[in-house]
């Protein structure tokens, strides 16, 4: 018993190392800007770097927010991400519901064509799409840019959906048409609550897509539309890097998606076990 | 069985979906209507200060206003190349990086109509050149850079440096002019200062992740066609120039601080600001930059670039303005650019504090606090200054050859002349 006792705390003992571990990788980097942003501008450039800030200040959040043009920056990306999650969640939702529901084998093809444009380069649809909301006259709107970016996140939404959908028992539909509900009835009243923790994470996904999209934002945007990253980009110019205002704008940028994650969590962890334990 | 009521979901989708519409339908952002009548020019951050007083003084006499659109230096490149290859474009004018025209004359409008005799003469032979491609001119330079030398007048005043340095070298210290003598500095200054046993001053930086102080070097050596000659399709960067340029630029890594495969403008401008270096090839501009609250603030002086045999050579570093040739304001846009090019002083009292005329530099000769424009002067005016070449693949070729190419040469047991070799297989497959 106390070799079998001492294995599984020195097994436990491994895994938390190793999870401390994985947990620095992936927080040092943000953990590390963060800190930066607090620093003096000499000491955000010292060489070699400090991790821990011997001054802290605000002085780099004052010169980020005051640069003209982050403030509407900021509001833009705000604009585009909700626009395009909400687009993408109101063609996605009808469709994996419909393939999956229908389960015909033109359904079956759609999926695999809508995942096929995942595969394309985005650098490739640029011009085309510059072009084309050129001539639909809205260059340079939030709108143009949230359909740009619903076309990164559609064919991930609508996959996303699908297994949220593929989860739910046909029973349950047929119960509320039973109860006189029709089928868009059922989907509204019915399968959609039950799918409500899949629709967050989808939500969530789509609206982290659109905020940290950096290219279809540079082709399509210039002064009315320019989105946050595309500022955070420009403290670093060929004739300098701003190294403490753009990490001062880079962590206020990370706020609202933090807040989000944390505010949707639950529905995150729900969505995501629905989603694993489709037959 | 009662269905569970979702009314108050339902209503909150709705009022999402009908925000959306709105917002769709306003098709708006937050930045602001544009007016029909004004000009729009995409710029890179570090030169949208340059234009700005000129884009209102233009706004003041003309009526006709100027919106700036700053992007990152990769994306300017980016978008304009996306642009212009779709034929449709939203800007009316370019400021384009002088490396970028080869690649963009195809779509960029003639100014040759601007290039007056009077124009030219008041432009750095260098830029004029770099200006024309394929026999017209392309764009018209609105400010130019030019790398010069910064050096620690603390540590050159230095009586007791001096008394040490010339019983040393048997010449006594000053700001290095050549190649001997700025390696000599680079050799005398590398020391430990704390008696800690680690050194911690260098003589100077060397810098492997970026290419033109290299190609400066090149031209020091009196290499006439830097890398490649564009005219006769010929790649020069195995010669014994290039070889030259490549042996004295990697003999000053003993005088360096370690890692200079990594290290680029950035990383060397900050290890001068720290006070780790002693001498430093940089771009003129940095002059007005030093922070506050550096340990060398007050204490940098400013020369022109080095001369190898072939004498003072720097790289121009100038930036272009160009009319789309699919822009449907083209006589505005260089009218324009004509008006940047005759207030081209006003971007003295910027950030960046450069401009394009000779006039404009000579103007500030004796005017404190520009000391670097003799230099910029000097080094741009220097015969062996040359332009980059004029190939469309430049870009490319940076990318992919010469920067890797110095990042091994800057290596422990690097084989230079092997890397030329193989730097001129990889360039002409390029070309082909």
């Amino acid at each position: 018993m106390n070799g079998i006792e001492t294995r599984r705390r020195s097994t436990k003992a491994i895994l938390l190392v190793l999870l401390a571990v994985i947990l620095v990788l992936y927080g040092f980097p943000f953990a590390y800007l963060l800190l930066t942003s607090f620093k003096p501008p000499s000491e955000a450039i010292a060489v070699p770097p400090s991790v821990v800030p011997d001054v802290w200040t605000l002085e780099n959040y004052t010169a980020a927010l005051s640069k003209e043009g982050v403030v509407p920056a900021l509001v833009n990306s705000v604009m585009t991400a909700v626009l395009s999650t909400l687009i993408s969640l109101v063609l996605a939702v009808p469709a994996a519901y419909a393939v999956t529901r229908y389960r015909t084998p033109s359904g079956r093809v759609f999926v695999l064509a809508a995942l096929v444009t995942r595969m394309v380069p985005t650098i490739a649809v640029g011009a085309p799409l510059v072009e084309t909301m050129r001539a639909l006259g809205i260059n340079d709107t939030s709108f143009a840019l949230a359909i740009a970016h619903t076309t990164i996140s559609l064919p991930l939404s609508i996959w996303l959906m699908a297994s949220f959908f593929e989860a739910v028992p046909d029973e349950i539909e047929e119960a509320a048409k039973m109860d006189g509900a029709s089928r868009i009835g059922a989907l509204w009243r019915v399968v959609l609550p039950v799918v409500s923790g899949g629709l967050a994470v989808t939500a969530i996904f789509t609206f982290l897509a659109s905020w940290n999209e950096f290219l279809f934002a540079l082709l399509l945007t210039s002064v009315r539309a320019q989105t946050t990253p595309i500022v955070i980009a420009n403290f670093q110019t060929q004739f300098g890097l701003d190294w403490g205002a753009m990490t001062a704008l880079a962590a206020v940028y990370s706020i609202p998606v933090i807040l989000l994650t944390l505010t949707l969590q639950r529905h995150i962890v729900a969505g995501l076990t629905l989603g694993a334990v489709k037959g | 069985m009662t269905l569970r009521r979702t009314r108050g979901r339902v209503p909150a989708a709705a009022l999402a979906a009908a925000t959306a519409a709105a917002l769709a339908l306003s098709g708006c952002g937050a930045g602001g209507d544009p007016a029909a009548d004004e000009l729009t020019v995409v710029v890179e951050g570090g030169g949208l200060a340059e234009l700005e007083p000129i884009a209102d003084l233009y706004e003041q006499e003309t009526g006709t206003a100027v919106t700036l659109v700053e992007l990152p230096y990769d994306g300017l490149y980016d978008r304009v190349q996306t642009e212009l290859g779709s034929g449709s474009v939203s800007f009316d004018v370019a400021a384009l990086d002088a490396i970028w025209l080869s690649a963009f004359a195809d779509g960029v409008a003639p100014l040759d109509d601007l290039f007056t005799d009077d124009v030219k003469a008041d432009l750095f032979p260098g830029l004029v050149s770099e200006a024309q491609v394929g026999g017209a001119y392309v764009g018209m330079p609105i400010f130019t850079n030019a790398e010069i030398l910064y050096y620690r007048t603390d540590l050159f005043e230095d009586p007791q440096h001096q008394a040490d340095f010339e019983a040393r070298y048997g010449y006594p210290l000053a700001p290095p002019t050549t190649w001997e003598q700025y390696r000599d500095a680079a050799e005398f200054f590398t020391r430990d200062t704390d008696g800690d046993g680690q050194t911690d001053l260098y003589g100077t930086d060397v810098k492997g992740a970026v290419e033109t102080e290299w190609l400066a070097t090149v031209s020091q050596t009196g290499e006439e066609h830097m890398v490649l000659d564009p005219e006769r399709g010929e790649v020069t960067i195995d010669d014994a120039e290039h070889l030259a340029a490549l042996d004295y630029y990697t003999s000053l890594l003993p005088y360096a601080p370690a890692g200079a495969a990594q290290l680029d403008w950035a990383g060397a401008q900050n290890l001068f600001y720290q006070g780790q270096l002693a001498m430093m090839r940089f771009w003129g501009h940095a002059y007005t930059q030093t922070p506050d609250d550096s340990p060398v603030a007050g204490r940098i002086g400013v020369a022109p670039m080095i001369a190898g045999d072939g004498g003072v050579a720097g790289v121009p570093g100038a930036w272009y303005l160009s009319v789309p040739a699919a822009g449907a304001k083209q006589e505005l846009a260089k009218d324009f650019i004509a008006f940047a090019y005759e207030h081209n002083e006003l971007s003295i009292d910027t950030s960046l504090g450069l401009a394009a005329r000779v006039s404009a530099f000579e103007s500030q000769a004796d005017v404190a606090g520009r000391e670097h424009y003799p230099a910029l002067l000097e080094t741009l005016n220097a015969p062996a200054t040359r332009a980059r070449p004029a190939t469309p693949q430049w870009q490319e070729i940076v990318d992919t050859v010469l920067t890797p190419m110095l990042q091994k040469a800057v290596e422990p047991g690097a084989d230079n002349a092997a890397l030329l070799k193989e730097a001129e297989a990889q360039i002409e497959a390029i070309l082909r």
